[in-house]
């Protein structure tokens, strides 16, 4: 039986951290991923992430897990892939299934970095073709580039729901309609706001009454559900789509940690069945790590951080590194994720109704019901202002941990004050020279740059723009709402595209002044 | 289903050389190495199989191996799962019909 130092499960961000730390520090370390090729969900990403520069914050997820596979390989990091770990012992052996014949390797210490698994809900038609997770949704088009339907309906409005979507019309598909049985959106508002001005409504408290079809989807019909998600007779609402995406959760995959005889727990607050850890990962049998979304459902993030902390743990462990050194490295990481783990979204507030931001400004109801901040909402938030000439607009009205629009601006016209999960604001004696970095670097796509009033009875209103095709100066089409409404006539004037833009567009176009704060969208007509 | 040519942020897709194979015995192409799921999906192939006791129609699902629900015939071989399989010139694909090839 072959011998590793440390052997990780999962080649995802949270695998591929620890392989890094440790290996920096002269362990010998071997990483098992089932998958054809490494990244774990990274490489279905294709947005740019949250969080800040130290967390890779307005990197592309494909990009963050190109980096973190250069880094892996530079420190001789052994990656098998095509390798499927169907066992795991207390003793730290480990049962591989690479093609179609079994290895056992036995391993100081085992790291256990499988990720989450996608949950299902059943409903009449569930089964037929062209029902798919919105994991199958992402690895069509962004890996194999091929449209998953035509026509889809997208069931979730969770952070993957609203990404996915996003996703899907990029890949120039059509999302009739996202639909969620809870009464609230339950994704970050940033990502909900940039699919509704497109034009996709949202049903809130609706669900699937069923999928119609033969051989495969035809339509799907929905209905509204009271307090207790009982339906709502003479709600339904049907549409012609050929595909549904389920996005209704995740649940960690920790059953090889449970094979082993690790303690575990049932915890809303992580997403299912989890292995009781302590801070670093470390499991109730010795020498077995959690990180990831395995230990609870999170981020990228911080599932990087979970995993360089059990990187560092195992080379102490292993006797690579000496105990205060370890100390004060974890020091470090620590403080990196408790400023992730805060605000609105944090795990600790799971489940909990929010009324207020941090700032005590009341939080858009309209944004929870319906995916967008109504006009008469939008004006309470610190980001929001009206100067004369160009000037930002920043439509970040919830509390999360995220800042690359502040150290986009060379100019200070942005901060976000002294916690990272305060909303962006705009400060008072700033002038902005309409460079377009904070709207190419908003991961939200939320900062828009507007000239209120440019003498002649028109405006402009800057967008990030990331949809083939890519409209051309003086394309004459509508500016759409906030809820992807038609509001107004609207004219391209300039549309800029720098490599520093990594392929957000800005797209400037003119519109009635009354129209200035409104339009928030180009449609081309 | 449409594969996508210009990709706003992902650009052109990588594909491998063009190659022939069969589904059911109908001629189709796809792109070496992709999977054999990817190339039946731009031909318009919903049906992936039917299950054994009720002969209801599955296809796609997970796409990424662990589901089963796409499993098909391939080469005389049934239960492959084509989502993870990459696609060989003149490969023989069938629908599965249970647990053998359907027709
Ligand atoms: C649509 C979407 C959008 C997201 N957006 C963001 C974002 O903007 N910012 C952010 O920070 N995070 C985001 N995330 C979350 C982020 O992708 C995950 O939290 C993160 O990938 C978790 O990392 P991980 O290493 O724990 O697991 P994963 O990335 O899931 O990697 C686990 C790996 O282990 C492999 N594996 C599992 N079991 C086995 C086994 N038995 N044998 C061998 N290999 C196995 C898996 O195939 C996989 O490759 C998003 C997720 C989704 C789905
Ligand atoms: S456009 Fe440039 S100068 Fe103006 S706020 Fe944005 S980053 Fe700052
Ligand atoms: S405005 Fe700032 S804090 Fe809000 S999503 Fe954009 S970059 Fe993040
Ligand atoms: S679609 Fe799930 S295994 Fe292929």
């Amino acid at each position: 039986m072959k011998r590793y130092e440390v052997i990780i499960v999962g080649a995802g961000p949270s695998g591929l951290s620890a392989a890094i730390e440790a290996a920096k520090r002269g362990v010998k370390v071997i990483v098992f991923d089932e998958n054809e090729k490494p990244g774990g969900q990274l490489f279905k990403q294709i947005h740019k992430f949250f969080g800040s520069k130290e967390h890779h914050a307005k990197v592309r997820g494909f990009r963050i897990g190109d980096e973190l596979l250069e880094e892996a390989a530079k420190l001789g990091v052994e990656v098998v892939l095509n390798a499927t770990v169907v066992g795991l012992y207390s003793d730290k052996e480990v049962v591989v299934k690479i093609d179609e014949s079994i290895h056992h390797y036995k391993g100081d210490t085992v790291i256990i970095a499988t990720g989450a698994a996608e949950n299902m809900v059943t409903f009449p038609g569930w089964t037929l073709p062209g029902v798919i997770g919105a994991g199958a949704a992402q690895t069509m088009m962004n890996l194999h580039g091929i449209q998953p339907g035509k026509k889809i309906l997208m069931l979730g409005s969770g952070n993957v729901g609203l990404v996915v979507s996003f996703q899907l019309i990029q890949a120039g598909c059509e999302v009739v309609a996202i639909v969620d049985a809870a009464p609230r959106v339950g994704g970050y508002g940033v990502h909900a706001a940039k699919v509704a001005r497109t034009g996709v409504p949202f049903y809130l408290s609706h669900t699937i009454k069923e999928v119609s079809g033969e051989d495969c989807v035809t339509g799907v019909t929905i209905n509204e559900v009271d307090e207790h998600f009982t339906p709502i007779p003479g709600s339904e609402k049907t549409f012609d789509v050929d595909t549904v995406c389920l996005a209704v959760g995740l649940s960690p995959m920790s059953q090889l940690l449970k094979m082993a005889g690790c303690e575990m727990e049932d915890n809303p607050k992580r997403g299912g069945q989890v292995p009781i850890v302590d801070e670093y990962g470390q499991c109730s049998v010795d020498g077995i790590f959690a990180v990831g979304d395995v230990s609870g459902i999170e981020e990228a993030s911080s599932a990087m951080i979970e995993g360089k902390m059990a990187g560092v743990c195992v080379s102490e462990y292993l006797g690579y590194i000496d105990e205060a050194e370890k100390k004060e490295e974890l020091a470090k990481f620590d403080k990196d994720l408790s400023s992730l783990r805060q605000g609105m979204f944090a795990p600790e507030n799971r489940g909990k109704v929010i009324e207020k931001t941090e700032e005590g400004i009341d939080i858009s109801k309209n944004l929870l019901r319906n995916g967008f901040v109504a006009d008469d909402e939008i004006e309470r938030f610190p980001g929001v202002v009206h100067k004369v000439g160009v000037h930002p607009v920043i439509e970040c009205t919830q509390n999360i941990p995220c800042n690359p629009c502040q150290d986009a601006c060379s100019k200070g016209c942005i901060s976000i004050g002294n916690n990272i999960t305060c909303l962006p604001f705009v400060k008072d004696d700033s002038q902005c020279i309409n460079c377009g970095m904070c709207v190419a670097n908003c991961s939200g796509q939320a900062i828009f740059l507007v000239d209120e009033d440019l003498g002649d009875g028109s405006a402009t209103v800057t967008l990030p723009y990331e949809f083939t095709p890519l409209p051309e100066v003086g394309t004459k089409g509508f500016g759409l709402s906030r809820s992807g409404e038609k509001i107004c006539e609207a004219e391209v004037v300039s549309i800029k595209s720098v490599k520093a833009f990594d392929h957000t567009n800005l797209l400037t176009m003119k519109v009635p002044k009354e129209y200035a704060m409104k339009a928030r969208f180009f449609k081309c007509s | 289903m449409s594969r996508i040519d210009e990709h706003p942020i992902l650009g052109e897709t990588k594909k491998g050389r063009e190659v022939e194979f069969t589904f059911d015995g109908k001629k189709m192409k796809g792109y070496e190495n992709e999977p054999i799921a990817i190339a039946l999906k731009a031909n318009g192939v919903m049906i992936h199989r039917y299950t054994k006791k009720e002969h209801k129609p599955r296809g796609l699902f997970c796409a990424i191996g662990r589901c089963t629900d796409c499993v098909m015939v391939v080469d005389g071989k049934p239960n492959i799962r084509t989502c993870v399989t990459p696609l060989k010139e003149g490969m023989e694909v069938r629908t599965q019909d249970g647990t053998k090839a359907a027709g």
